[in-house]
């Protein structure tokens, strides 16, 4: 297993490398670091920004240059703040990281009972309800279900029964002044998490659904009904087990998405987390942000390959074989 | 200076000196160039009580809060943190219905400002009450520290005004004497865009280190508490303020990018107050009704949208073609889409926005839709339709590109409503949405346009028409693509009035060039004023206070006086 995971770290950094090349190539293609100051109509600065940033150099060397920068911790400053850039996505990484653990979690543990009960009682009316409402969850719209989250449980409930204060919070994960896990936060938190887990559990329980009828139509899993083995041991200990491998895939996957991906929940919820800093940068044409962002963000969707690669083989032995 | 043309409220003082003495004190209210002014719809409770907290939204958050650097130029982090903290020289208040910079209590009398030969000599004499947060006097140092960081620092957001600073005296701590080279009309704004900053405790040190992150120091009725970026300010009062206390214990500013997520949390009560900018989605929660929610709309705000020809190119080198667009559309028909649910329909008819009403006049008000006029100017100039319907002459037809920034509803439905309105004149408009860096950065200063919607603001009451259309000021390569007459309005009449505006010391001479200036720009139409956008303040049962819009310093600028609805 050692050698297992060994080996895909050691694959997972040639594909960093080339991912942090095209995306440099990419963002410099794109955007003028400069714009910002050409504003400013300062000729000495500028000329003084392109000899630091070597933007007179070809654009492999300019590369290097970046990549020794980016890997001694040197990331730069933000043309928007002024602020070290590492600094940044430092402190938008953990806002982020809260409300994805939070919505994958729960997302995980609701598409997982949805995908076994779907299963098991396929095609009756609760199995086609959830069928129906994870369609609808798949159409909706993220903003437009946070709205509707908003106004249904803290707007309306405020109004209508003349509360001093809304049952649920929407604006940040604390209140001024508040700090750590506490029912402050568990207020601000349930509908941002809400809205972010709800296209998550309607894809993953369909196809989590799809696996376990797999698993369930199995050799196996036939074998051990002959046997009389207890239909809940059945599920739980043969199908469910043989069902996941593919289902961590998926969430490893999504879960990278979601580093990088938050973008209108943060929006909406007003959480200073990775999707508002990429949105605040993109309109300020900050691309001393924009790029390690965008790197941050392939690291993250590398290492979650690799955690779903070891957690496939944990799984399965049979793949730590290959 | 002071003005600049953004995308979103960004804070632009810019470019060009604005001249002479300004003692517009007398000046009567011509507001007649202005849109349609709406007073505001509720009355405030004016009755608080001490104590208390208020939560405010901010649509957006400041990058930076190191005033005078190029970081700052959010004018949220002016209206939440630069207003409460900073001492100034001039406020912006409303004397006679007319916008006016009047001598701040940081100053003990107006100072005096007079010619000595060829150089202008302003003395300040400073309160001698005026202290720092920390106890210590606020000095002629403070001054003298503040002009040499604007006038000599790299970074500067703007420097206008100061670089003609020669020489700054402090023959006693409250007496501060600064010699400008030449005379400078709008020298009010020394001191008073930027504020005065803290010698003692920034000389020596890094000054943008110690305050882009939020300072601890205060020279206002407020000292900041905490900044937790992407997240809120908090204020809270300054013990050691002078003047009056505030009532409240604390404000704090709650960053709501998204506008529909911050009018529920204004219903919700997550929120007291918010100051949305009039963009659609705005409008039309407005619209939709805020029950227990009082309002105030003023529409006399420094914010001016226009439409902006660039005069060196195909077809706006021909005077006839922009004539003809300007009797092409219909302005106030534009203005009554936009604003018309605020009780605001029409136009404005000068470059001189509301809050420098006194300068300007209404001359453009000429321009109202004629087509058979329109017909007129475009054949007598030679133009014939082609089969398209498409004024066309010497192989090339009336057709040109649009640039308008990227992400903003209001300023989509503006230029598809020219687009419309042109279309049925006989001209053909292409619409590009651009960023704002590549517009102000690069295309705008290169003259790579033919057209553009945007906006200039005017963040204090002296006329700035030279910074937009003295060919002084038309950016080129020999001059390092500085200056902001984008527009490449190159008219010597015009040119010679917008200098007398800046230098003349006889305030009634000086409003007199303006006005001409005005004719001009209308007679000669290098660009189409379209609208100014109003302004709109939303509060809560639970505010009370003096509340209003102070178009320059923003809804919150006597946020002292606000409290907890008595």
């Amino acid at each position: 297993m050692f050698t297992f995971i060994i080996r895909r770290v050691l694959y997972s950094i040639p594909v960093i490398l080339v991912a942090s090349f095209v995306l440099f190539w990419a963002v410099r293609s794109t955007f003028d670091p400069l714009a910002k100051l050409r504003q400013a109509q300062d000729p000495t600065a500028v000329a003084r920004e392109i000899e630091r940033l070597g933007l007179d150099r070809s654009i492999l060397e300019q590369y290097f240059l970046w990549l020794r920068s980016f890997v001694t911790g040197d990331w730069g400053t933000s043309s928007r703040t002024g602020s070290p850039v590492l600094q940044l996505i430092g402190e938008a990484l953990w806002p982020t990281i809260q409300l994805a653990f939070w919505g994958l979690l729960v997302a995980v543990i609701v598409a997982g009972l949805v995908s076994v009960y779907s299963a098991v009682r396929r095609y009756s009316l609760g199995d086609n309800l959830l069928t129906g409402a994870a369609y609808l969850g798949i159409a909706m719209p993220a903003f437009w279900f946070g709205l509707i989250l908003i106004q249904t449980f803290a707007v309306w409930p405020k109004q209508q029964f003349g509360l001093a204060e809304p049952p649920l919070y929407f604006i940040g994960l604390h209140s001024p002044g508040q700090d750590g896990f506490d029912l402050d936060y568990i207020r601000h938190l349930v509908l941002p998490v809400a809205a972010l887990m709800i296209a998550l559990v309607a894809t993953w329980s369909r196809f989590g659904r799809a696996a376990m009828l797999d698993a369930m139509s199995s050799d196996y899993v036939r074998t051990a009904r002959a046997k009389g083995v207890p239909r809940r041991q059945i599920i739980w200990r043969h199908a469910v087990r043989n069902s996941l491998a593919p289902f961590v895939t998926v969430v490893a996957l999504d879960a990278a998405v979601l580093i990088g991906g938050l973008v209108v929940t943060e929006q909406i919820f007003a959480i200073p987390g990775m999707g508002r800093l990429f949105l605040d940068s993109l309109v300020a044409g900050d691309v001393f942000v924009l790029l390690p962002w965008m790197i941050v963000v392939a690291i993250a969707v590398v290492i979650c390959n690799l955690l779903a690669d070891i957690g496939y083989a944990l799984l399965d032995p049979r793949v730590r074989l290959r | 200076m002071q003005r600049s043309q953004v995308s979103q409220p960004q804070r632009r003082r810019l470019v060009r000196a604005a001249a002479v003495l300004i003692a517009t004190l007398t000046v009567a209210a011509v507001s007649a160039c202005s849109a349609t002014s709406v007073k505001p719809t509720d009355t405030p409770n004016a009755s608080v009580t001490d104590g208390g907290e208020l939560v405010i939204g901010a649509e957006q958050e400041p990058d930076c809060a190191d005033w005078i650097a190029t970081c700052a130029g959010s004018i949220w982090g002016s209206y939440i943190m630069q207003v409460p903290t900073m001492p100034v020289a001039f406020e912006t208040r409303l004397v006679d219905d007319v916008w006016t910079p009047v001598a701040s209590d940081l100053l003990s009398e107006e100072p005096e400002a007079v010619m000595q030969g060829d150089k202008q000599v302003i003395t300040y004499r400073l309160n001698p009450e005026a202290v720092w947060s920390d106890g210590t006097s606020i000095t002629s140092a403070d001054f003298a520290y503040t002009a040499k960081q604007i006038r000599d620092s790299d970074d500067i957001f703007d420097k206008t005004g100061y670089t003609g600073i020669e020489s700054i005296e402090t023959p006693d701590p409250q007496t501060a004497i600064v010699t400008l080279g030449s005379s400078y009309a709008g020298w009010r704004s020394l001191f008073s865009v930027y504020g005065v900053l803290p010698a003692h405790l920034l000389e020596g040190n890094d000054r943008a280190a110690i305050m882009k992150d939020g300072y601890d120091f205060s020279g206002g009725p407020w000292k900041i508490e905490s900044w937790n970026r992407g997240t809120s300010v908090t204020l809270v009062p300054n013990e050691n303020y002078w003047g009056e206390k505030p009532h409240l214990d604390k404000v704090t500013f709650m960053f709501l990018p998204d506008t529909a997520a911050a009018f529920q949390a204004l219903k919700s009560g997550q929120v007291d107050a918010l100051y949305p900018s009039a963009q659609l989605d705005a409008l039309k929660q407005i619209e939709a009704g805020l029950p227990g929610i009082s309002s105030s709309i003023d529409a006399r705000s420094g914010n001016l949208e226009a439409l902006w020809f660039n005069n060196s190119v195909a077809p706006f080198d021909s005077k006839a073609v922009r004539t003809a667009i300007a009797y092409s559309l219909d302005r106030d028909a534009i203005v009554k889409r936009l604003f018309g649910e605020l009780g605001i329909d029409s136009a404005q008819q000068s470059f001189n926005t509301p809050i420098v009403g006194a300068f300007g006049s209404d001359d453009f008000s000429e321009y109202t839709i004629d087509l058979d006029q329109v017909d007129e100017i475009m054949t007598e100039d030679g133009w014939k339709r082609n089969a398209d319907g498409v004024w066309a002459k010497d192989g090339e037809t009336a057709s040109f590109t649009l640039e308008t920034l990227a992400g903003n509803k209001r300023r989509d439905l503006t230029v598809q409503v020219i687009q419309s309105q042109l279309q049925e004149a006989g001209f053909e408009m292409d619409i590009k949405s651009v960023t704002p860096a590549d517009l102000f950065g690069t295309i705008a200063p290169e003259g790579d346009f033919q057209a553009g919607l945007w906006a200039i603001v005017d963040t204090f009451p002296e006329p700035t028409l030279s910074a937009s259309f003295s060919s002084t000021n038309i950016p080129s390569e020999a001059n390092g693509y500085s200056g902001i007459n984008f527009f490449r309005a190159d008219i010597p009449e015009l040119d010679g009035l917008l200098a007398q505006v800046d230098n003349e010391l006889d305030q009634d001479a000086r409003v007199a060039a303006s006005v001409e200036a005005d004719h001009v720009i209308a007679e000669e139409v290098p660009s189409i004023p379209i609208d100014t956008v109003p302004n709109v303040l939303l509060w809560s049962q639970k505010v009370g206070g003096p509340l209003s819009i102070n178009p320059v310093e923003g809804p919150f600028w006597n946020l002292a006086a606000w409290g907890l609805a008595g």
